[in-house]
């Protein structure tokens, strides 16, 4: 009998329970719906003057403010990119990998480049989204698109592409004459290194990026065009993909002169050893193993121009009068 | 399935036969056959010392292999070094993972009187993967933690399996099978969640070894796991007889004069073992202990004390024969080699189901 009566009022307390959950979450509902009808802020006569369409790197279609405000960036080289243009106030969202410059690490952070939280970005309310292809592009991207928010991918496949993605989000966030003059300053740099490098015996260089297990730059990698600029001539240059996972014996085969390793900045220790496979290659035994800044390397973005130039003066010290 | 005759094999079905033979002549066939796989292994071992992203002289390479010396077989140091540093530890490497999954396998299947009892499907390589990734990332590198922290994880995910799917009335087949299933995906969840916790130059490479990939490996791992392969297939052998009363039922073999549960925890801690230092160097990798031990029963009949060890080398070779495919089809650039034995093994297994 008692054990009846403790069973029903359990029951009935569930019930109450499961009825005040229901009631809470439909007041939430009703609560939320006409903020977020208003949320899209501007109305819409003003919206369509202002907005612009314009092609990713995708291949993409993407309408866009002509002056975007509220901006998230998924990929420390497209923060690096914003700030470099001058728009670095306009950013209202970035990744944990954004690090650089050092008022990055005040912004809003949204998860990391490869799980960004979407629940963040649109609590954001972010005009505009800058996202590289090293992000999983196909579990987000229709979300936000859903929502009808601007997603623009960059996916730059040598130094070129790099500047030209340095221009076209300056453009994007109404920096043009800004990102063309920092565009064309790196472009400079990246001339004199070739001026310099231009008469030597190019270097073969074996790229690692990392070393258990073995991972290289290939054909698509900005990183290949690097290493041809900086006077080396990357052993993996016509493996098919950018980030290719590569052969023991194929590397331990391809001798490199030089290894070229991108380690340190926010990588830490990692990668800072060679891949066993190349302990004997002539570059270990020369000791011919150049270490850059992973932070340099990693990002496609300004500061490739440093790894560059590093890259270069390593393997060429004598064309720089060193 | 031969295997489910053993259940009716009271009944004095043919497969009772196996097991009123003497303890001589199943030593001899024992011999027998295993000799005449492990012939089939070193040659196997050896054409695949032969095959890489790079090609070698192969008659250079046999002068080499045979004892021969470097400077006369004609090969350069580098090719050398392919065919000594590189392709003989993965090649070894390869060996000992597949001997160790498959024995393995064979002794969860006898024991559990399951066929489809295999470390993969029952979530023990997870287990010993979740041990490997939580040294990994809190203990440091150091390969003894990694390869203790791997045998503790199978260690823990069978015993979590085994109690789920013992009830009141004994362990039946689907109910092993559920219990695996929930335990796979619980350490499946475990394993997404410690990678969240990793940075992201480690998760490419986590991504690749969870798959199996036996590149990454090194040569105390490659020691551990060698010496891991022969002792846990020696003690699942050694309790071969008494694997094959307990497949009577283990009542009865408790009867028959079965130590059943020191039987049963000498089976655990071996194939524990045994999958633990397989998935701390290589991963998981899959469908091994599962196909092998078949083929093996099929071809060579259900005597434990036969099966144990043949599953053990043909294991090995189905390994092999795995990664130099892994190594060699896209070169090159590499595939993870639990790609290709599932590839191969899930269509084999279906065929072998059927067929049953």
């Amino acid at each position: 009998m008692r054990d009846g009566i403790f069973h029903l009022s359990n029951y009935r307390l569930r019930q109450f329970k499961f009825l005040s959950l229901l009631l809470l979450t439909s007041a939430l509902l009703f609560a939320c719906a006409p903020r977020s009808e208003s949320g899209k802020g501007t109305p819409p006569g003003n919206l369509a003057a202002e907005m612009r369409e314009v092609t990713d790197d995708a291949g993409k279609r993407v309408r866009v403010h002509a002056r975007p405000e509220r901006i998230v960036s998924l990929a420390p080289n497209l923060t690096e990119i914003v700030y470099a243009v001058g728009a670095g106030p306009r950013l209202v969202g970035n990744t944990t990998y954004c690090d650089y410059p050092r008022e990055a690490n005040q912004v809003t952070k949204v998860g990391d480049t490869l799980h960004p939280s979407v629940e963040r970005i649109l609590a954001l309310r972010p005009q505009l989204i800058l996202v590289s292809t090293a992000s999983q592009l196909e579990t987000f991207a229709r979300q936000l698109d859903e929502q009808q928010i601007a997603v623009y991918v960059t996916d730059p496949r040598d130094l070129d592409g790099v500047l030209r993605s340095i221009v076209s989000v300056g453009d994007l966030l109404g920096q043009r004459a800004e990102a063309e003059r920092v565009a064309g300053q790196l472009r400079e740099r990246a001339a004199r290194v070739e001026e310099a490098t231009r008469s030597r015996q190019p270097v073969s260089v074996f790229y690692q990026l990392s070393a258990e297990p073995l991972y290289t730059a290939g054909h698509d990698s900005y990183i290949t065009d690097l290493v041809r600029r900086a006077g080396g001539r990357s052993v993996t240059a016509d493996v098919p993909g950018a980030w290719p996972r590569y052969s023991d014996e194929a590397a331990l085969s391809s001798r490199p002169e030089a290894i070229v390793m991108a380690t340190g900045g926010s990588m830490g220790e990692a990668n800072a050893d060679i891949a066993a496979a190349l302990k004997n290659s002539p570059a270990a035994r020369s000791g011919r193993i150049i270490k850059i800044n992973g932070d340099y390397l990693s990002r496609p973005g300004p500061r490739l121009v440093d790894g560059l130039e590093q890259m270069a003066r390593s393997l060429h010290p004598e064309a720089f009068g060193q | 399935m031969r295997f489910v005759t053993i259940e009716t094999a009271k009944a004095g079905s043919p497969a009772t036969a196996d097991f009123a033979r003497g303890a001589h002549t199943t030593l001899r066939r024992t011999l027998a056959i295993c000799s005449l796989l492990a012939l089939a292994l070193l040659t196997v071992g050896l054409v695949s010392m032969l095959m890489g992203s790079q090609r070698l002289p192969i008659t250079g390479s046999l002068c080499l292999i045979f004892g021969g010396d470097g400077g006369r077989c004609g090969l350069t140091p580098e090719q050398q070094a392919i065919l000594f540093d590189l392709r003989l530890p993965r090649v070894l490497l390869a060996a000992s993972v597949g001997a160790s999954l498959a024995a393995a396998g064979a002794g969860y299947q006898a024991l559990l009187r399951n066929p489809l009892a295999e470390p993969y499907l029952l979530g023990i390589s997870n287990g010993a993967a979740v041990g490997t990734m939580i040294a990994l990332v809190f203990l440091g590198t150091q390969t003894w933690t990694r390869s203790l922290m791997a045998f503790a994880g199978a260690l823990a995910a069978t015993f979590v399996v085994y109690r789920l799917a013992r009830g009141r009335t004994g362990t039946s087949p689907e109910k092993l099978i559920l219990a695996g299933v929930i335990v796979t995906t619980f350490l499946s969840s475990a394993i997404v969640f410690i990678t969240t916790m990793m940075d992201a130059t480690r998760i490419r490479s986590f991504n690749f070894w969870l798959l199996g990939d036996l590149s990454g490996s090194t040569s105390s791992l490659l020691t551990i796991g060698l010496i891991a392969a022969l002792l846990g297939t020696v003690l699942l052998a050694a309790h071969g007889r008494a694997l094959n009363l307990m497949m009577l039922g283990e009542r009865d073999a408790f009867d028959l004069g079965v130590e059943v549960e020191r039987v049963r925890l000498i089976v655990f801690l071996a194939a524990s073992l045994l999958v633990g230092a397989s998935v701390a160097s290589s991963g998981s990798v899959g469908y091994v202990g599962l196909v092998v031990p078949h083929l093996v029963r099929l071809s060579v009949g259900s005597d434990n004390r036969t099966t144990i060890p043949a599953a053990a080398l043909a294991g090995a070779l189905f390994v092999i024969v795995a990664d130099t495919a892994a190594r060699t089809i896209i070169a090159p650039r590499e595939l993870p080699v639990g790609a290709i034995t599932a590839l191969i093994g899930a269509p084999l297994f279906v065929y072998l189901l059927r067929r049953g």
